[in-house]
């Protein structure tokens, strides 16, 4: 018997063919913004008007200074943290010891369920870093790997991204050309654009209804 | 679930006089019109983009077999497991196994039509495993045991007091509110447990690339990244028409989708695979499986019109601006499909004997085709359905018409192609037609033309047309 597979594709290939049509190519967005102050400012601005949270600092260490600040803002007593490229040279378990906060990092878990534990139930925010920013909406480009796990940027209540500025583009384009250029592509790379929400009661539009409810970025550069 | 189209009528009738939905009816699908229209003004030429987007999918239309080969060449290159499945029941048969075989308990589910479509939950339900909706919508009208009232707010329809019942009574809430916020509160609390401990993911699929083998989900609540990232088996459903050419297709489809949808420039949350998790990594799905579902669209594709139909990226912009949407809401559709969408889709699918009043219940004002970032023409695609059901098409299952209907069109054509006919056939019938006319109209006839006239009301035939009141004119002077 024939498979589905072949079954299904040759119904496809048997049908008329139909001629391929015009497709005119189109400008992304409009005037897409160059330039880094300019692309800073359209990031911050679209990320704002999603209700997400946007600090500048000039350096990392003024990066840890800030979050001490959001730790003692948002009561923070156990935070889950990634170890990519951005955080991991902050060296926040002992940013944390100074201030008493738990720093917990996916490493720490003996499994896949000691982590998931922890981080459903008791991190009462993710640190992350990104490896791309969009301009053009506000947006977070996270390539999801074995230093940044799925669920930290996911699961907590609280998100907190750390994104030095020279990862800010323009389009969306600029960032898949960069993820999708090597021969192997991430598990997953995910856009994150504001908290997780939803407006299906009603249409009532509100935060937090999976994922965080609040998304704060810290611009570092 | 019970395919109700043939019940249109009395399900329009019901839509139209349930008091509890129109005060949303009148307000949700025209905020999200509005919306739309900012949104879109973000773009710095709308008709070009959509011009763009109608592009892409009649691209995709047109390299539609060769373009799945690439996807499902490049999606098993990135380790993903792909299945086909003719039918429903193959689809179903397969996913409930797979649950079985993984020892799932339960499973968790991102928002997805596709797997309303095929009625997944049910099958899954009678194997003894408990599917879970988790998109807050379809979380509540799967506690209601209900159907989608829209394609994109599935719950529009329900009261705040109905959710406090139902939370109260199925999803554990203690205290009783009507804040919107507190019941959504109440339902992450519900649900987290669920995307905790899950082991099974379904969830659909937005757009398939076949440049890369990725698989694309456009959400805002994040239900769907759970389902992606927190269980070991993630299977995502698609049907054949998802795939798109390249990731540059995907990004220009992603602003259009979403724009149209809500008005936002992005989904919340936009999240691509390209295969399971990969070695060392924590969370994630050790296995990926694409099941990609023909049930019914490779017929569909035969017929190089009705394939239009499948340009559809179900982003529900039709539904908010449809004067008919409007009205009824999305029950009277009768399945899961509604609006203009669902009246292109389902005839095709469903069959044209059971879907009569679907593709008839237009104006044909053409709001839908008009909005339309795919490049669908509804009000075209409407007709096409209803001259193919008069002619009692074989392969749609066209009903053909009773014999004095068929006659009297025939005789109709005639006429209105011929002056004289047409003259001397309305001096002759006017004293018959005229005697419905009561206080200058026709409100209603009797006998093989009632139909027409329950809906429609006509000025009687003048007592002098004009053409005759011409021809005196002409002889006086």
């Amino acid at each position: 018997m024939q498979s589905a597979r072949d079954e299904i594709l040759g119904r496809l290939k048997a049908a008329r063919k139909t001629k391929p049509r015009d497709m005119p190519d189109v400008q992304q967005s409009r005037d897409p913004v160059q330039g880094k102050e300019e692309m800073i400012r359209a990031f911050t601005g679209m990320l704002r008007l999603e209700t997400g949270i946007v600090h500048r600092v000039e350096n990392s260490s003024r990066a840890k200074e800030k979050l001490t600040e959001i730790a003692k803002e948002e009561g923070l007593k156990r935070v889950m943290v990634s170890t990519d490229d951005v955080v991991a040279p902050l060296d926040l378990p002992a940013w944390g010891n100074s201030i008493g906060v738990q720093v917990m990092r996916s490493g720490d878990f003996a499994g896949r369920d000691d982590y998931k534990d922890a981080v459903f139930d008791i991190a009462d925010a993710g640190i992350t870093g990104a490896d791309f920013a969009v301009a053009e909406s506000g947006t977070l480009g996270l390539i999801l790997d074995r230093d940044q796990p799925r669920l930290i940027s996911l699961a907590p209540i609280l998100h907190i991204a750390i994104v030095p500025v020279d990862r800010i583009f323009s389009v969306y384009e600029q960032v898949m050309e960069r993820v999708f250029k090597k021969d192997t592509y991430p598990g997953q790379f995910v856009f994150i654009t504001g908290p997780s929400m939803t407006g299906d009661i009603q249409g009532h539009l509100f935060k937090g209804i999976h994922g965080p409810r609040k998304v704060i970025v810290i611009l570092v550069g | 679930m019970k395919i109700l189209t043939d019940a249109f009528n009395d399900l329009a009738r019901k839509g139209v006089e349930k008091a509890r939905a129109r005060p949303f009816l009148k307000t949700v699908p025209h905020f999200l019109y509005q919306k739309r229209e900012i949104g879109l003004a973000s773009l710095p030429d709308v008709a070009e983009a959509h011009a763009r987007g109608a592009g892409i999918r009649a691209d995709v239309l047109d390299r539609l077999p060769e373009l799945l080969e690439e996807f499902e060449k490049n999606a098993m290159a990135n380790g993903a497991k792909v299945f086909w499945a003719r039918t429903a029941e193959e689809a179903n048969e397969y996913i409930v196994n797979l649950a079985r075989e993984r020892g799932a308990e339960f499973v968790i589910k991102g928002k997805s039509m596709v797997t309303e479509e095929i009625g997944l939950n049910d099958l899954l339900s009678e194997n003894g495993i408990k599917p879970w909706e988790c998109d807050l919508g379809e979380f509540i009208i799967q506690l209601m045991d209900s159907t989608p009232y829209h394609i994109i707010v599935p719950a529009l329809n329900v009261t705040v007091e109905e959710i406090r019942d139902l939370f109260m009574a199925k999803a554990g809430m203690k205290e009783p509110t009507l804040d919107p916020v507190e019941l959504g509160y109440a339902a992450r609390l519900f649900l987290r447990e669920k995307f905790h401990r899950a082991e099974f993911g379904v969830t659909g699929v937005n757009m398939a690339v076949a440049e890369t083998g990725t698989i694309i989900n456009l959400e805002n609540e994040g239900n769907i990244r759970f389902a992606k990232s927190s269980p070991r088996t993630q299977v995502s459903v698609m049907t054949l028409e998802k795939v798109v050419p390249t990731m540059k297709d995907a990004m220009h489809i992603m602003r259009l989708l979403s724009r149209n949808c809500s008005g936002q420039k992005i989904s919340a949350y936009v999240s691509m695979d390209s295969g399971p998790r990969k070695e060392g990594e924590i969370d994630g799905p050790d296995e990926l499986v694409i099941v990609i579902i023909d049930n019914g669209r490779s017929r569909i594709y035969q017929d190089p019109q009705a394939r239009g139909a499948l340009r559809c990226i179900r982003c529900s912009a039709c539904l908010n601006v449809c004067p008919v949407y409007r009205q009824i809401g999305g029950h009277a559709y009768g399945w899961i499909y509604s609006g203009p969408m669902g009246q292109v889709l389902m005839p095709p699918l469903l069959g044209l004997d059971r879907t009569q009043d679907i593709y008839r219940a237009s104006t044909l004002c053409g709001a839908c085709k008009s909005v339309c970032p795919a490049g669908i023409d509804h009000p075209g695609l409407f007709l096409y359905y209803r001259s193919l059901d008069v002619s009692a098409d074989q392969e749609f299952r066209g009903k053909k018409r009773p014999w004095r209907e068929a006659l009297f069109f025939k005789l109709w054509a005639l006429a209105v192609k011929n002056p004289w006919m047409w003259n001397s056939g309305i001096s002759l019938t006017r004293p018959f037609i005229n005697k419905n006319s009561h206080d200058g109209v026709m409100r209603r006839m009797t006998g093989a033309f009632g139909g027409w006239f329950k809906t429609r009301d006509l000025p009687p035939v003048a007592r002098k047309t004009f053409h005759e009141k011409w021809k005196e004119t002409k002889k006086k002077h």
